[in-house]
């Protein structure tokens, strides 16, 4: 499908860059050419028709996960607790549902377990999620009852093994709009069906992380049971953790940590955050291996014993385990986890405590007997932010310092549109408002930038134009493309890429310091656009204190 | 509940088991903080809670563990039994299967635990009884046999809640003032030295 306003590999180096950071000239992998048929979205419309008060990607929690709801919502099972489908009774909400709903109302209760294969709203399902076992007996299934999988997963399975039987390995198969994703890890194999039209790539990473949630529960000595007893059946291992994993698989459609494998801070002042690092530091020196203070799923202060370092994808795991079980919210709770980047056979075990609604402490220690321990730590700790007002801080940094684009600071050296602060508050806003119909400067929509050393992450928060979960998911399917495009192993790494079609311009530059990805308007001017961009990276320099957390002795990944 | 009478505090590990869904952290809670859900979600590993109770002039400070009923946290169990001084193990009187799960729990605790450790038989949901499939006659007699004290419970409507909780404490009291050793008894240290350092964060 050629692109009308072509997909433009473009040739000139940004104007204010230096020589060698050229753009490279590239060619894209045949997927990443924008099919007409973007029937993900169905139901999908225009931004500036849609108020809504969402206002940054947290926001984004009602998101329909990926697909049109065409069954009711499965009814919850009776009883005080349970295991598997016993969350919320909250209904689901349609896909053609004109109205975007408030925050932290998506539906958890969409596992529909009435579905099977034989279901036509199951083989619907614009993206389905598998764990199975090398014998073909089904672990996980994203939708249906996994017990009523086991001639489908049976299949899953001698699909792949007649591939290996040959000697080789299966990667993936194209049906038509359906693409189907394998990954094979020992005796556990893993596999997406989805027709969103994403990456191979970045299903792939998905899977990877799948595994690497399922590993973080379980550790990989489940495996020693497939050794033992080939027909194990491992499902009832992973009882009571289905919302882990919809809160997963939701997340790879609105956390950018999914794909670009960085975690993100809360901004703070610095000295709020030093506060929060020296009494974390204490703690670490005093035989906790990890000491972490989150907010959701944003890092306000990490420290590590000497020498062990914290994989980002393991933070992002924990932090999902964590915010997706509402177990630990109740109370103080002590619990065996795994990291599985850290160490993926071994169980480390994890205090958590939660100071308020959305700001929790996480102690890590290999000692089993270290719960009082750790409870005397957490005291000081809260102790001291209690102090140094630091949890005060974090509910306001929450509430007010998302990073705007119309917060961007002019160019001083060129003839900008934005105007100066001291602006009288009537033209300012009157101003903004025509800014805003067509995006920030230049058309600017939305920015993420990537510190490749510090491994973090800061995204803008999305504008008015783009405030509804659908269009947040769809503009971030276009960045992981985007990702993935980019880091393309046989054609890349490449350095620039400029592309427009119907709904963005696109750009992304990537150098040893950083990656930055960003949306414009559709008929954004490309200098112009290569010219903001260059300002939004002085000005995240202009704020790296305070967007970004540096370890002073842990941090070097 | 009066925590400071102004004598000593007892501190007592408490710990909850009992397959999944019978429903120990909606006993806790019920205890704790009065509160009941219906769709209590699966607890992770385990949760700690504390609570104080006044028994005639005495107070006991539960430390209370509330287990995951998890098949893959079984093995961590003895973790949150070990050194505790009693235990509450739970079934679900419309879940057979539960009962069956209880006495396996009472079976470990008798071979591995403390031989002086409290226990008790919860039967919850007891507010379901069009539901049942454990005859109260049957749990209450598998208990006297095993030694153990035994009570329906509900934790959504409180009945014998507060109760199980208040009995545990009583024959605590007892059993120390009976057998003034304190062997099998010993607590973790650790809980009585915070007791000093921490006096503010219980509940």
């Amino acid at each position: 499908m050629e692109d009308p306003t072509g997909n433009n590999p473009s040739d000139a180096p940004p104007p204010d860059s230096p020589p060698e950071k050229r753009f490279a000239s590239l060619s894209l992998p045949p997927d990443f050419e924008i099919q007409e048929d973007d029937d993900d979205d169905e139901g999908y419309l225009t931004a500036v028709s849609r108020g809504g008060s969402i206002t940054s990607a947290t926001a984004a929690w009602k998101d329909d996960l990926e697909d049109a709801d065409v069954a009711p919502p499965s009814p919850s099972s009776s009883g005080y607790a349970g295991e598997r489908g016993t969350s919320l009774a909250s209904s689901a909400a349609a896909n053609d549902d004109p109205e975007p709903q408030p925050d932290d109302d998506w539906p958890r209760d969409k596992k529909h377990l009435h579905e099977d294969d034989t279901s036509a709203s199951w083989r619907k399902r614009k993206k389905h999620f598998f764990i199975l076992s090398n014998s073909g007996k089904p672990i996980y299934s994203r939708y249906g009852d996994e017990h009523k999988l086991a001639g489908f997963s049976a299949t899953l399975q001698a699909i792949i093994s007649f591939v290996e039987n040959s000697g080789d390995h299966i990667k993936f198969v194209r049906a038509a709009k359906h693409q189907i994703v394998f990954l094979v890890k020992g005796p556990i194999y893993l596999v997406c069906i989805s027709c969103t039209e994403e990456s191979y790539e970045g299903l792939r990473g998905q899977l990877e992380l799948m595994y690497g949630q399922m590993l973080l529960i379980l550790t990989k000595s489940v495996n020693r049971c497939f050794e033992k007893n080939p027909k194990f059946d491992m499902a009832p291992l992973l009882g009571g953790t289905d919302a882990v994993f919809l809160s997963l698989i939701h997340a790879f459609s609105w956390n950018p940590a999914t794909f670009l494998h960085a975690y993100t801070c809360l901004p703070l002042a610095q000295s709020t955050r030093q506060a929060a690092s020296a009494v974390l530091q204490d703690i670490a020196d005093s035989g906790v291996l990890f000491a972490l203070l989150m907010c959701e799923h944003k890092v306000i202060s990490l420290v590590g014993a000497q020498k062990a370092i914290l994989h980002p994808d393991d933070i992002f795991l924990l932090s999902n385990f964590i915010l997706s079980s509402e177990s630990f919210r109740t109370s103080e709770s002590f619990s065996p986890i795994c990291l599985p980047r850290y160490n993926s056979m071994a169980f480390l075990y994890a205090y958590v405590h939660f100071f308020d609604e959305n700001t929790y402490l996480t102690l890590l220690t290999a000692r089993s007997d270290a719960f009082y321990d750790l409870k005397d730590s957490r005291s000081r700790i809260q102790n001291v932010l209690l102090k140094a007002n630091v949890l005060v801080e974090v509910q306001r940094s929450l509430r007010e310092s998302a990073l705007r684009i119309e917060d961007l600071p002019a160019d001083p050296s060129s003839q900008s549109v934005s105007p100066p602060p001291q602006f009288s508050q009537d033209v300012h806003s009157q101003l903004l408002s025509s800014e805003m119909a067509i995006g920030g400067p230049a058309g600017l929509w939305h920015f993420i930038y990537k510190s490749i050393y510090l491994d973090q992450y800061v995204s803008s928060e999305f504008p008015l134009i783009i405030s509804n979960p659908k269009q947040q998911k769809r503009l971030y399917k276009a960045y992981q493309k985007l990702y993935a495009s980019m880091h393309d192993k046989a054609t890349g790494p490449h350095k620039t890429q400029f592309r427009r079609d119907e709904d963005y311009v696109l750009f992304c530059w990537i150098t040893q310091d950083f990656e930055l990805y960003a949306a414009f308007n559709p008929l954004a001017d490309k200098s112009q656009a290569i010219k903001v961009c260059n300002r939004v990276c002085q000005w995240i320099r202009d704020l790296e204190n305070e967007i970004f957390v540096y370890g002073e002795s842990t941090l070097s990944w | 509940m009066a925590a400071n009478a102004g004598h000593k505090i007892r501190n007592a590990k408490l710990v909850l088991l009992g397959d999944v869904g019978t429903g120990k952290s909606s006993l806790v809670l019920r205890f704790v903080k009065g509160q009941f859900v219906e769709f209590q979600e699966s607890t992770i590993g385990a949760a700690f809670f504390s609570q104080t109770l006044a028994v005639n002039d005495e107070t006991v400070k539960f430390e209370i563990w509330d287990t995951a009923g998890q098949e893959r946290y079984h093995s961590l169990a003895p973790m949150y039994y070990r050194g505790a001084a009693a235990a509450i193990v739970v079934y679900d009187i419309t879940n057979a299967a539960s009962f069956t799960r209880a006495k396996k729990w009472v079976q470990e605790l008798q071979a591995q635990g403390n031989p002086n450790t409290i226990m008790a038989l919860a039967g919850n949901k007891a507010d379901m009884v069009e539901a049942r499939q454990v005859p109260a006659e049957e749990a209450k007699t598998y208990a006297q046999e095993n030694g153990l004290f035994f009570m329906e419970t509900s934790a959504k409507t409180a009945i014998n809640v507060n109760d199980v909780f208040h009995e545990i404490a009583k024959r605590l009291l007892q059993g120390q003032q009976a057998q003034d050793t304190p062997a099998g008894m010993v607590l973790n240290q650790r809980p009585a030295e915070r007791m000093v350092s921490s006096s503010s964060c219980c509940s």
